[in-house]
């Protein structure tokens, strides 16, 4: 492993992080809007969200990324690489995430409710200020252990060709003909990266027990 | 709207309330005077929470009106339909109220659940919210712990904290539901404590409770439900000294 | 419609595309959890080798799958170890998701009281039979959602495999559309497919949980 090598493993990795970023932050949006959707029970609507959270949770990613990617152009959508992956990864990651922060909507006590809506509150600045603070932080485990997931489960984008920290490896090995050095040190860092989430997850977790007690 | 009820904190006139067919509150009649302090007896089950919770629209009573300083709860009648979520909230915010479970928002620290309502319902600076909850939590005896997190307090500081919380709305009348019912003994008193101080400064209060003592020494009316009716409705000496139904003699003796 | 029905054309690629990946399945989940259970059971000796164990554990909880699989099929042929796409594919599905259940088996394991297991010594079980019959069994009723959730996880793994040429489903659906330019239909096709293997296995979990439910364990 030269300097030149780690430097394709580096851009490999930040090519992993950026995507992967981008598909995170759309997600958690993305699946609040859709647990808060679901609360509001809209018929036909509902049962849609249902059938997509079915279908987003038992996609394989790889299997999903291979087909928006080459499929969209036949509906006439022209998406390139990373657009591809973004997409695919988002709409998986927020599925998951809706249940999430479905679950933490359902938990949340009808007492906390009341207090607010005696102190004057309306249903707006009840929501803003006490619910979606507690589900933020009881749901926050949650989300990063998913986020975790999903760098778990982003190789799924090199089926597409993306150059991501696992497909570099090959790329550094088709020069070399080592491959065990690069994937080793690709496994490091992937290590790093989920160690740092991991850690992130338990701190949450004290966090969000602490608001239970 | 007429003059005597300005006078009045809240008035109560034929109000019902039935859940399912079950009929919790019948025909329910009651007028609190400015600085009152009204106390509700009667068995679990009578529907004291109830009332209290339809004061404030928690629950919708069936029929009746209640005015809370004059004004109609629930009822737009200006515009004769049924009243939106803002205008509500705007009536709620004139009424405190403080629950036996204490629901303090548990992500906010002690100070921040008092400066809350002010601050987003009244849409008060946060320096005079802060002032005004320093001020409040003192009286209440918290501020040494005021910038702790609920969870870490005793059910007695909880209840004194929510007092606060109710207080900081400068409420035209603060409705106490069994305030002290989920507190170990030991706790009781200075939640007790802090509501006689409270009545001595002039607040009008309506107060859902088991303690007997309390209700003696700090009411100016005693009300006795019993099936969703008021069956006795009289100062508290004569409630506790010469009741005149044989239905409250039989509680009083039991309670002792 | 005749898109669609160039999929019953190339019926032969996706039927052994779906066998394939059942195979896969099945097999590597099966011993996945016999290493897994086999894992938990050293871990209670807490020795040097306990610690070793927890360690590998560790590890492959901040992996990806797909490492572990590139490791084994391009990375293991430099030190003279050479296998094909399908026993990779195998050994790192078992490896993997060994450790995955054995983790969740642990979580359980930790919490569990310690009064069960005295009972158990005090009636003379050794501490084999002890595992085996009394704090396994328990492990495994009590984190089957956990463990239901990790068989629809392995499940989609081994779609990653069709990265190191490995022939199932998603690789079925992949050489289907190149051949016949059907890349919508083919994998919608296989999508559902998926999706009905992971409905199955749900179900099969849900009939699985009434064992659990009538000996009145409480679900996490």
């Amino acid at each position: 492993m030269n300097g030149q090598a780690w430097l394709l493993l580096l851009e490999g990795a930040w090519t992993t992080l950026w995507l992967c970023g981008i598909a995170i932050s759309i997600g958690v949006v993305l699946g609040l809007g859709v647990a808060l959707v679901r609360m509001a029970k809209i018929p036909f609507v509902d049962q849609i969200l249902v059938l997509y959270i079915s279908l987003a949770r038992a996609t394989p990613l790889v299997t999903f990324v291979l087909f928006l990617f080459l499929s969209a152009p036949m509906f006439g959508i022209n998406m390139n690489r990373n657009t591809a992956a973004i997409v695919a990864m988002t709409l998986n990651t927020a599925a998951f995430n809706a249940e999430i922060w479905r679950a933490a909507f359902l938990s949340f006590s009808r007492d906390q409710r009341e207090a607010a809506l005696a102190c004057g509150m309306t249903g707006g600045v009840f929501f803003r200020r006490i619910m979606l603070p507690q589900m933020i932080t009881s749901s926050l485990p949650g989300l990063v252990n998913e986020m975790s997931f999903l760098i778990k489960g982003s190789p799924a984008i090199a089926v597409i060709g993306i150059v991501d920290l696992t497909r570099v490896t090959n790329r550094i090995s088709a020069v070399t003909y080592e491959p065990l050095p690069p994937i080793l040190c690709a496994a490091l860092l992937y290590m790093l990266i989920i160690s740092v989430l991991l850690k992130l997850q338990a701190m949450a977790e004290k966090k969000a027990n602490r608001l239970a007690m | 709207m007429s003059d005597s009820n300005a006078a009045l904190a809240v008035s109560i006139k034929r109000m019902s309330k039935s859940f399912g067919d079950i009929e919790v509150l019948r025909d329910i009649d009651l007028e609190v005077k400015k600085g009152e302090v009204v106390s509700v007896l009667g068995s679990s089950g009578s529907g004291k929470s109830t009332m209290l919770r339809c004061i404030n629209w928690l629950e919708v009573p069936d029929r009746g009106s209640i005015h809370i300083a004059g004004e109609r709860i629930g009822v737009n009648e200006a515009a004769g339909r049924k009243m939106n979520n803002k205008e509500l909230a705007t009536l709620r915010a004139k009424t405190g109220m403080v629950f036996q479970g204490f629901n303090l928002w548990p992500h906010l620290t002690v100070i921040q659940n008092v400066m809350e309502a002010p601050i987003y319902v009244k849409g008060m600076a946060k320096d005079q919210a802060r002032a005004i909850a320093e001020q409040l939590l003192e009286k209440v005896g918290m501020s040494e712990r005021k910038d702790a997190y609920p969870f870490t307090l005793s059910g007695g500081q909880k209840q004194r904290v929510a007092i606060a919380r109710a207080l900081a709305m400068s409420p035209e009348v603060i409705l106490f539901d069994e305030p002290t019912s989920a507190l170990d003994p030991e706790r009781v008193g200075e939640v007790l404590q802090v509501m006689k101080n409270l009545s001595s400064e002039g607040y009008t209060m309506i107060v859902v409770t088991h303690e007997m003592e309390f209700a003696r020494a700090v009411s100016d009316q005693v009300v006795f439900l019993e099936k969703g009716l008021i069956i006795e409705k009289s100062a508290p000496d004569k409630f506790f000294s010469n009741p005149e139904t044989e239905r409250v003699r039989k509680f009083l003796e039991l309670s002792n | 419609m005749t898109e669609w029905t160039i999929l019953w054309e190339a019926r032969e690629t996706f039927i052994n595309g779906l066998i394939g990946t059942l195979v896969l399945f099945v097999l590597s989940t099966l011993c996945a959890f016999v290493l897994g259970c086999l894992a938990v059971y050293r871990l209670e000796a807490g020795d040097r080798f306990s610690w070793v164990i927890r360690t590998l554990i560790n590890l492959m909880r901040t992996l990806p799958f797909l490492i572990l699989a590139y490791l084994l099929y391009y990375g293991l042929p430099q030190l003279g170890v050479r296998m094909d796409a399908w026993t990779a594919g195998f050994i790192s599905l078992i490896i993997y998701h060994a450790a995955y259940f054995a983790e969740i088996l642990r979580g359980s394991r930790l919490v569990m009281p310690a009064g069960l297991v005295e009972a158990a010594l005090a009636h003379g079980f050794t501490p084999g039979r002890l595992f085996w019959r009394i704090i396994l069994p328990q492990l495994v009723i009590k984190t089957r959602p956990l463990l239901g959730n990790q068989l629809i996880i392995a499940l989609k793994d081994t779609a990653f495999l069709t990265i190191i040429t490995v022939q199932e489903l998603t690789a079925a659906a992949n050489s289907a559309q190149s051949t016949y330019f059907i890349p919508t239909q083919a994998f919608v096709l296989v999508i559902i497919l998926y999706w009905l293997i992971s409905i199955c296995l749900e179900l099969a979990l849900k009939w699985a949980g009434r064992f659990g439910a009538k000996r009145g364990f409480d679900y996490v």
